[in-house]
């Protein structure tokens, strides 16, 4: 681990001496050792402050949205989750390639449940590999099973199931202000005069920004998991999303987001044959 | 919630400028009799509307909501309803998997000469949703508690 780790620091300080980089985001030591948190270093000889363990879990990608116009590129751990979401906002056109520099680090999976899904460890997109890739996990036959779990149930107690989670929701919009496909300059749950969202805490509200948001980010969700792991209240909300993902894949077969940055979006492209059930 | 027996359900159908629309227009033209429960709104296209209308509806108290366009290849702006049937081909599923009654959304091809289609299909909708009774899920007047209730 501390090899790596050596590596990463090592990278960083070149990059940042060399003047390739104007900062550097990766994740940092807490005072809690079982946490890091994301780190932005400009200085070379702050390089040493960049560390690798399981619990560097944060994904870094959107912090790129908060400098979309850099004087010098910006550096970036990236592991197989931060790739497809740069992919996500390549293809979202919110950054430019050339704007950012991404140092390819192989992920051994960390301590999150956000990690359980996982079947992306190695990037997809970098400049530099620091070190060999790893095996990729067996593909997650789990991966719809909670999906499969909540359409088992009765209608009715499908709407209590989602209308008990959303009642504890506190509507702090965590979930999106992490999500890499959440990238709108004004979220349309901001806009107060639109009157497409109402601001009271109540079921009926909680449960349409619950859907809609779904519905929003469901077929370019990569699945990174992120939502859920910084909502306040646990709430199981890649349910929603995923049940999109796996619609979209029993309509049209395999569907991956972030693979790529170029192919457009299941929403954003039609197919004359579609599956048609309207007539 | 009891259901009363004069009840009688609100149905929003989002019909498109071109097709659907005119199709309604040419039911009432025919003096075809479509239950008045039924209320027209004219959009566009059928891809001018927004998953969230159907949610906002519910929200606002309709017991079933129709989405009603050009059928697949018609559309007068080429690929709108296109865009439509896979659009709503998610929304039905996800509206499905959150608990609303399959029978509440129907989405619909109907042809500007399809009248008696646009008549069985607002008459067969409104008898389901009478069936189904007043809409509780989503409606914003019932606060935490007592929605609990009434779902359960």
């Amino acid at each position: 681990m501390s090899e790596k780790q050596e590596k990463m620091r090592q990278c960083a300080e070149k990059l940042l001496r060399d003047g390739e980089a104007g900062y550097v985001i990766g994740w940092g030591e807490t005072r809690f050792d079982d946490r890091t948190t994301p780190i932005f270093v400009e200085d070379p000889a702050g390089a040493g402050a960049f560390v690798w363990n399981e619990y560097a879990i944060n994904s870094l990608a959107k912090y790129l949205l908060d400098d979309k116009y850099p004087d010098k590129k910006i550096g970036l751990f990236t592991r197989g989750c931060e790739s497809r979401a740069i992919n996500r906002l390549l293809k979202d056109n919110q950054i430019k390639r050339e704007n950012v520099y991404l140092i390819g680090v192989p992920c051994d999976g960390k301590k999150s449940d956000r990690c359980t899904l996982c079947r992306e460890r190695n990037p997809i997109l970098y400049d530099v590999l620091l070190w060999t890739p790893e095996d990729d996990p067996p593909p997650a036959a789990g991966r719809f099973d909670r999906v499969k779990d909540i359409e088992a149930m009765s209608p009715d107690e499908r709407y209590v199931y989602w209308g008990e989670t959303y009642d504890s929701c506190i509507r702090c919009y965590a979930c999106r202000n992490v999500c890499p496909a959440c990238n709108c300059r004004e979220c349309y749950a901001d806009m107060s005069k639109t009157g497409f969202q109402g601001k009271q805490h109540s079921r009926s509200d909680n449960q349409i920004f619950g859907v809609t948001r779904a519905f929003h980010v469901g077929d370019r969700c990569i699945e990174c998991g992120e939502c859920e792991r910084v909502c306040p209240m646990n709430l199981p909300i890649m349910g929603q999303t995923q049940k999109i993902l796996k619609d979209i894949n029993e309509l049209t077969g395999e569907y991956e987001c972030g693979m790529d940055a170029t192919s457009e979006n299941y929403l954003g492209r039609f197919d004359l044959d579609d599956k048609d059930e309207f007539m | 919630m009891p259901v009363e027996k004069s009840f009688e359900p609100a149905i929003v159908a989002f019909c498109c400028n071109w097709c659907t629309y005119t199709g309604a227009d040419l039911a009432g033209l025919n003096r075809m009799k479509y239950p008045e429960n039924v209320h027209v709104i004219r959009v566009p296209c059928s891809g001018r509307v927004n998953p969230q209308f159907i949610l906002r509806a519910f929200q606002k108290g309709c017991d079933g909501v129709m989405v009603c366009g050009c059928h697949p290849g018609d559309c007068h702006y080429s690929t709108g309803n296109y865009f439509t049937r896979r659009r709503f081909m998610i929304m039905k599923r996800l509206l499905e998997y959150n608990g609303i009654d399959p029978e509440r959304f129907h989405a619909r091809w109907i042809s500007g000469s399809e009248a008696a289609k646009f008549r069985d299909t607002a008459a067969e909708v409104s008898e389901h949703v009478k069936k189904l009774g007043p809409n509780v899920k989503y409606r914003e007047e019932f606060r935490i508690t007592e929605s609990a209730e009434a779902g359960t």
